[in-house]
């Protein structure tokens, strides 16, 4: 390390590997056992779970969608129509594009509910002076 | 209501309700498929695996189920308890007979997802083997589920009227002989 300036110096205590064994036992510290203070157990496990990360990134998305189909499903059944003939006729109706004013009325309609999600999430439809975001654009 | 607010809301949403099923001469797997769809709350759009949401499910007339084909001699009912000569294998006539409840119990118990929740679900379910019920059980019931298998009527079921009112491919002769 560099030390430019005396009071740089004071300010940095302990050694350069104090500070990198902290950077990862960071990560570690809410795992159960030895492996949230201990460095050689908590480099291994870190390292298998920002693998688990990566993977759970798109496992999600599965996840999600096979829990959004199990509830369009058992909503469906509530009015006597299965699942595949529900998803089946929708996607004839609206996305073959046989009804393209039906379809622009979606869109705008789903267009809408956006906006109306972003004046909710303002409050008072305002953002907070000097913030300049995609919001007041659109005011 | 009287006064209208979203806790009264949240709580009809989660309450258990009980639903009730006549096994009557139905099929166990088909049975087993209500059960298991209602015992995990599948049948609700609020479902999450985590939630907790399923629904408690009465079954009636366990004992009197129906197989097709001929699974009452052929169906064999395999376990092991873990100790050297504990593996036994059973029909599902013998089971049956041993305890009449064990077929449906055992159908929905292998249809519902294999985790810490099963057992918990399994609470939810409760077999009868004859139609009579518990008042505590019966003043909960909330609704009747139609049965998956129409029932077929029996030849001694039906009216001689009916009977004669059937519509006949070949009329025996007088003097004709049946074998």
């Amino acid at each position: 390390m560099v030390f430019l300036t005396l009071s740089r110096w004071i300010r940095s205590r302990g050694p350069d590997r104090y500070w990198k064994v902290q950077e990862l036992l960071k990560h570690a510290r809410h795992f159960r056992g030895r492996k949230n203070r201990c460095y050689s157990l908590a480099v291994r496990a870190v390292r298998r779970a920002f693998v688990y990360a990566t993977k759970g990134r798109k496992l999600k998305k599965r996840n999600m969608r096979t829990l959004w189909i199990t509830r369009i499903a058992a909503a469906s059944r509530e009015h006597g129509m299965k699942y595949p003939v529900l998803m089946s006729n929708l996607t004839k109706n609206i996305c073959e594009s046989s009804e393209p004013r039906s379809f622009l009325a979606l869109a705008k309609l789903a267009r809408a509910r956006q906006q109306e999600g972003f004046c909710a999430a303002l409050g008072d439809g305002k953002e907070p002076p000097g913030v300049f975001s995609r919001v007041v654009l659109q005011q | 209501m009287s006064s209208f607010s979203r806790s009264a809301q949240q709580w009809a949403t989660f309450a258990r309700s009980w639903f009730l099923i006549d096994a009557r001469l139905q099929p166990p797997g088909k049975i087993a498929t209500m059960c298991s769809v209602r015992l995990q709350g599948k049948h609700k759009p609020i479902y999450h695996a985590l939630s907790d949401c399923g629904d408690h499910v009465v079954v009636i007339n366990s004992k009197h189920i129906a197989f097709s084909g001929n699974k009452w001699e052929q169906k064999v009912y395999s376990s092991h308890t873990g100790y050297p000569g504990s593996f036994k294998q059973v029909t599902a006539a013998q089971l049956h007979q041993k305890d009449p409840k064990a077929i449906v119990k055992l159908a929905v118990n292998g249809m519902l997802p294999k985790n810490l929740h099963r057992r918990t679900m399994m609470q939810r379910l409760h077999i009868f083997p004859e139609d009579e019920l518990p008042d505590d059980i019966r003043a909960n019931l909330t609704e009747e589920l139609p049965q998956p298998r129409e029932i077929p009527k029996k030849l001694s079921e039906y009216t001689q009227e009916e009977i004669d009112a059937f519509p006949r491919l070949w009329t025996p002769p007088e003097d004709f002989k049946m074998e």
